[in-house]
């Protein structure tokens, strides 16, 4: 069970710490394994969940000429004896929800944008850190092991560029000129769309010194709304405001099945254990799940997830199962899997609930509820049924499972 | 925050039905069965069926297994295979 956190708004902030954590991925890999650290390594990703094709998340820093979402086969081609490191998101968050839990010691106004980059609200902490050296070192303590690349400006785009161009475990303090500091920058460093980025180069426009030349009007012509944010980001102005995190309760559980197996109706039994696991807290408190994440892990490590909404909080298990196994159905698993997994990540309360007048459905919750008793007394669980799991399968043992009767 | 119940949900709390039960069997010098220890020891007086089944030959553990459908001195008929990845002998209704 984890507390995590959601975003509100704030507008105010007009000195941004950014923190960057440059090849976080293959430094999470290096925490789980640090004898990965000598070798030259590749972290990948699967592209979708239907394709094989892999790409290239993450690389060892020593690794040339290579970039997010290369495909594998042009990254082995220039560094063909690096190792290949399947990626593990779900793990790579948890420690990075780790560094925000930790940065909000050093502020309370922690936004975590992408894995790896965060931005920190500096203002009114002068009575905390008296100058920008000593917030520099508060958060740098905290992330000392991800060699972090920091940069502190008025506002996020600044202070990005800002930690991209300074030194790792150092500190670029952007103060005054912004336009001097932009004019050389490529347009790359633009947060905009492929598309625009593209255009400014048909354009003949590389430089940020070259938009801010211009007027905003033609800018706005050709590529619209984006325009108008193009030329002010090579003025240096950026409104965008911080989100820092809002805490919010998050319930987590997963169940590591007994063999891998490819089995839809395992995968769906499986979620359906965990989830009654979970749901009688839920209901107990008069709340519904708004929101969860559905998650399964495969053999080769590799990670599927899909978001689930409800309309209105749901607190009828037999409605949110049909809604896992739908979305289970819809989207194919990577591979074969071994561990499901679900994350409540929005609770509700429900305006109105309308209980069953018939008998027959009561008498089957009354024996539910002897049956928990009886697991209350005697250790759990004590009554079993029995469920298809495989029964097509041609190892006996596999066709049929028994699950605990109140679950 | 909700309050940890206690309980988790482990690999354990799913029961296999139908799971092999290993077995006492002496072979032949064909690795077939010739007797088999139930509550004593019974010889096999003919073997009615064979077949072999190879599964999840992908993972660490694969399956291949030898199993024989055979008639007891008893009367009994009895389904028991021979694990050729692991060698031990197991009963189990197929």
């Amino acid at each position: 069970m984890t507390i995590e956190h959601m975003f509100y708004i704030i507008y105010l902030p007009m000195k941004i710490l950014c923190v960057r954590l440059s090849h976080f991925p293959w430094r999470c890999e290096i925490r789980k394994n640090p004898a990965l650290a000598d070798r030259p390594a590749i972290v990948i990703q699967a592209k979708d969940t239907v394709s094989s094709q892999k790409l290239v998340l993450d690389w060892s820093p020593e690794l040339q000429g290579l970039a997010r979402d290369m495909p594998l086969q042009q990254a082995l081609a220039r560094h063909d004896n690096a190792e290949l490191i399947p990626s593990d998101i779900p793990y790579y968050r948890s420690v990075f929800k780790e560094i925000l839990d930790n940065l909000e010691q050093v502020s309370p106004l922690v936004e975590g944008s992408d894995l790896g980059c965060v931005y920190i609200g500096a203002d009114g902490l002068q009575l905390i850190y008296p100058n920008d050296s000593a917030l520099i070192n508060a958060a740098r303590e905290v992330t000392a092991d991800f060699m972090p690349q920091m940069g502190i400006a008025g506002n996020k785009f600044l202070a990005s560029l800002a930690a991209q161009q300074s030194k790792p475990d150092d500190c670029k303090i952007l103060w005054g000129d912004a336009a001097a500091f932009l004019k050389d920058l490529p347009c790359d460093v633009l947060p905009i769309s492929l598309k625009s980025r593209s255009k400014l180069r048909d354009f003949g426009i590389r430089k940020l010194g070259q938009v801010a030349a211009m007027s905003p009007g033609p800018l706005q012509s050709q590529f619209g709304l984006e325009g108008k944010r193009i030329w002010e980001l090579a003025q240096g102005i950026d409104n965008t405001p911080l989100y820092p995190r809002f805490m919010e309760e998050v319930i987590e559980e997963s169940v590591t099945l007994p063999s891998v197996t490819v089995s839809m109706d395992a995968i769906v039994t499986s979620a359906e254990s965990v989830l009654l696991h979970i749901l009688p807290d839920i209901v107990r408190r008069g709340l519904g799940i708004r929101n969860l994440t559905l998650w399964t892990r495969t053999w080769n490590a590799e990670n599927w997830e899909r978001d689930i909404n409800f309309k209105e909080p749901a607190m009828d298990s037999k409605n949110i199962i049909s809604r896992l196994k739908r979305v289970l159905e819809d989207y194919p698993q990577p591979g074969p899997v071994e561990q499901v997994g679900i994350k409540v990540n929005r609770l509700g309360y429900t305006l109105g609930r309308q209980r069953n007048l018939f008998a027959d459905i009561r008498a089957q919750e009354h024996l539910v509820d002897d049956i928990k008793q009886l697991e209350l007394k005697l250790g759990n669980p004590q009554i079993y049924k029995v469920k298809e799991v495989e029964p097509w399968s041609r190892i006996p043992e596999r066709r049929y499972a028994l699950t605990p009767t109140s679950r | 925050m909700v309050e940890n119940t206690g309980k988790t949900v482990r690999a354990d709390t799913y029961k296999p039905v139908n799971a092999p039960a290993a077995l006492q069997v002496e072979e032949d010098a064909l690795g077939l069965p010739l007797t088999v220890k139930l509550k004593r020891r019974e010889a096999v007086i003919s073997i009615e069926d064979r077949w072999r089944i190879d599964d999840e030959w992908w993972r660490a553990e694969p399956v291949s297994r030898l199993y024989y459908n055979v008639l007891l001195a008893s009367g009994q008929r009895l389904v028991l295979y021979k694990d050729l990845v692991g060698g031990g002998w197991y009963e189990q209704e197929y």
